[in-house]
């Protein structure tokens, strides 16, 4: 039998079920901070814990008292990984729940379409992501992030595999905002070093990378550095094993992460190198997260994330107002200079009679004018029977 | 909350535009078209790259944006004239990945996967944000208005009545004297046409756009918003496309209703609520909710 709703009925219907959500709420009381983080698509991956770390944050502020004697409220969306989904999330946090900050965006293509929104309407926006070009955008100070941009990081690195002897590299990866620049990068420092370097820009998502493969090893790089994300490498790391690649590989620890080296078998992943802006693992602030998220190794995502949180609410609590403009010029009063040295929202909230100076699970903390971050460190570890190990500070 | 539900109809409306467009390629015409994406993206790049690096007006850019997507709509039909059904499917998905992956590795023309950053908008300088998202509702909205007359004209037009022919059976349109080839290849241009214009109203309103926004899952919106609203009708793809977008804001609101929800959940339970009401209309209202009805012919005189 088959079965047809007329017209008026379903439209009726469907109006109704629409109409539902339109209870909305709106108070003036608590204090509302967004948090956008990818909890679909590609960045899929990272997007929950980021968010968890911040809910972390949030509920130990709200158990002490919360700020300038307010409770904070969250309000998460999901930014699909997608830039017109981020777009209309963030119009939704900034107009709807009147947010001070968006925290934890993490696709570069995403923090930038989201970005323009942020500073006309005067919120603050803190970020994961690691292109250049965002911190040159005319954000007049509403932007600030924990994730050194991606020049530094490829510079370290390079020049990491340059003390390694290496004399020919070869980069691999995804077109990404940082892939050009990766690549002139690991260029002038192969020139540098005598040695030589060559690349490959792949498709990113594909099941195999086998001819790409072959096409990098051609050259006999005794060194090759990933440049894509979780879910290529895991792909890429597997093809170079079975195509009997003897020399090391290097990659990012986003990419190499925690649950790459749980799906890959134990001697494919022997000896391979990940780099990362030092989490500061020996911190009140590390320990913070692990016990928020109820894990051993933070990711270093939500790692930076806990650390927006932690910002946004002293930079309100030392401003004395909760607005995105209040935060964007107490930043860097809560979180450099001569202060005393706080790890968390909750220690920080309880010294600030005095000057703070915050200190975060991803770092230091420290911001330069155009808010890009300083002072990262970074942890080169090297995997070894399956789980990495610390290999060299710098 | 009044500049969210401006830029939420703006949206809206984009997806109207595009709804729109497809309408007349796929609804009328009967030619599948997985690549409209790429259409979007054409459209987009174009009008983008007019205003920041030539310095045109605005007006220019959405002119030369409407004609680039209509020109490479007509090649491509003109290139696939002899294909149909999944075949077509296949070459216009390729079309859209092509154009993407262009735009994210011609890094002298399109800036990669860095994307274009400030597009302008009208007059976004001098506006407030609630000014601006008022401005440009109402611009896409008119926008929406005056593309729906044209189609719905064109739909009850013998020109219209040609594309239905041809829809639903080319050779025994061939054989009452039309040409096929022609026909496809203009109801293609101008559906493509239209589609460009999305792009561009989309490049201007958010002022920013990059490669990784003209993925497949926009195609795949815009096709459920077609289905659902009913295929071959225009009031329908303005209807399916509002309804998209009602789904995927709406949803927004329903989250925090539902207890015990970790954040992936949360967003996972959004794209089941997506997918199960495209599963429900179908079963409910296969023909879509606006069910296409050619228009009445014309009784020949009385003698």
């Amino acid at each position: 039998m088959t079965y047809y709703m007329n017209r008026r009925l379903f439209l009726g219907t469907s109006a109704a079920a629409l109409a539902a959500p339109a209870i909305l709420r709106a108070q003036s009381g608590p204090i509302v901070l967004g948090t956008l983080t990818p909890l679909t698509g590609v960045g899929g991956t990272y997007g929950p814990a980021m968010r968890d770390a911040m809910l972390g944050v949030v509920s130990d502020v709200n158990a002490a008292g919360g700020v300038l004697g307010r409770e904070v409220r969250v309000v998460s969306e999901d930014t699909q990984t997608s830039p017109e989904a981020a777009v209309r999330a963030a119009r939704k946090l900034i107009d709807v729940d009147g947010v001070a900050a968006i925290m934890g965006t993490w696709a570069s293509s995403v923090t930038t379409a989201v970005a323009p929104l942020c500073w006309e309407s005067q919120t603050m926006l803190m970020c994961v992501s690691g292109a250049d070009s965002i911190t040159e955008l005319p954000h007049g100070g509403y932007i600030a992030r924990t994730q050194p941009n991606s020049k530094l990081q490829i510079r370290v690195a390079g020049e990491f595999m340059v003390e390694e002897s290496a004399t020919s590299m070869a980069w691999i990866g995804p077109q990404t905002p940082f892939a050009a620049s990766s690549i002139e990068i690991l260029e002038e420092i192969a020139a540098g070093a005598g040695g030589g370097m060559e690349s490959l820009i792949y498709e990113a998502d594909k099941s195999t990378y086998r001819s790409e493969v072959d096409q990098i090893l051609r050259g006999n790089p005794d060194f090759v550095m990933l440049g894509g994300y979780a879910a290529d490498s895991t792909v890429l790391l597997r093809d170079i094993w079975q195509a009997g690649y003897e020399g090391r590989i290097i990659g990012p620890a986003y990419a190499v992460n925690a649950s790459v080296v749980e799906t890959l078998p134990v001697e494919v992943l022997e000896g391979v190198f990940t780099w990362e802006g030092a989490p500061a693992v020996e911190s009140a602030a590390y320990a913070d997260v692990q016990r928020i998220l109820g894990v051993e190794d933070v990711d270093p995502y939500s790692a930076q994330t806990y650390d927006h949180m932690s910002l946004a609410i002293l930079a309100m609590a030392a401003a004395g107002e909760a607005t995105g403009a209040a935060i964007r010029d107490t930043l860097r009063t809560v979180s450099q200079g001569q202060g005393e040295v706080v790890e968390s929202a909750v220690a920080g909230l309880a010294a600030l009679g005095e000057a703070v100076d915050y200190q975060g699970a991803s770092g230091p903390c420290d911001f330069d004018e155009i808010g890009d971050i300083t002072g990262t460190q970074f942890v080169f570890k090297r995997i070894e029977g399956g789980a990495p190990s610390v290999y060299k500070r710098v | 909350m009044e500049s969210y539900l401006l830029a939420t109809l703006t949206f809206a409306g984009i997806y109207a535009l595009l709804a729109l467009g497809l309408n007349v390629i796929w609804g009328m015409a009967g030619m599948i078209n997985l690549g409209m994406a790429g259409f979007f993206a054409l459209g987009a790049y174009a009008s983008a790259l007019t205003t920041t690096a030539l310095g045109l007006p605005i007006a220019a850019g959405v002119a030369a944006a409407m004609a680039l997507a209509a020109l490479c709509g007509g090649a491509l039909s003109r290139l696939t004239l002899n294909l149909r059904g999944d075949y077509l499917a296949i070459v216009t998905l390729g079309f859209g990945e092509l154009i993407r992956l262009i735009a994210a590795n011609e890094i002298w023309l399109t800036n990669g996967s860095d994307g274009i950053p400030g597009i302008p908008g009208p007059m976004r300088a001098d506006l407030t944000p609630l000014q601006f998202n008022a401005l440009s509702c109402a611009l896409v909205l008119t926008a929406v208005a005056v593309v729906w007359v044209v189609a719905e004209r064109l739909r009850r037009s013998p020109y219209g009545r040609v594309l239905r022919a041809l829809r639903d059976d080319d050779v025994a349109a061939a054989v009452a004297g039309k040409s096929v080839r022609r026909f496809k290849v203009q109801a293609f241009a101008l559906g493509a046409g239209v589609l460009g214009l999305a792009g561009a109203a989309y490049a201007h309103f958010t002022s920013y756009i990059a490669p990784d926004i003209f993925r497949p899952l926009l195609t795949i919106y815009i096709f459920l918003a077609l289905t659902a609203g009913g295929t071959g009708n225009n009031a329908g793809a303005v209807l399916g496309a509002a309804l998209v977008i009602a789904i995927l804001e709406g949803s927004r609101f329903v989250e925090p209703m539902i207890p015990h929800l970790n954040g992936a959940q949360g967003a996972a339970l959004r794209e089941i609520l997506i997918g199960g009401t495209l599963i429900l209309v179908m079963r409910l209202r296969p023909q879509g909710i606006l069910a296409e009805r050619p228009p009445e012919p014309e009784r020949a005189a009385q003698p």
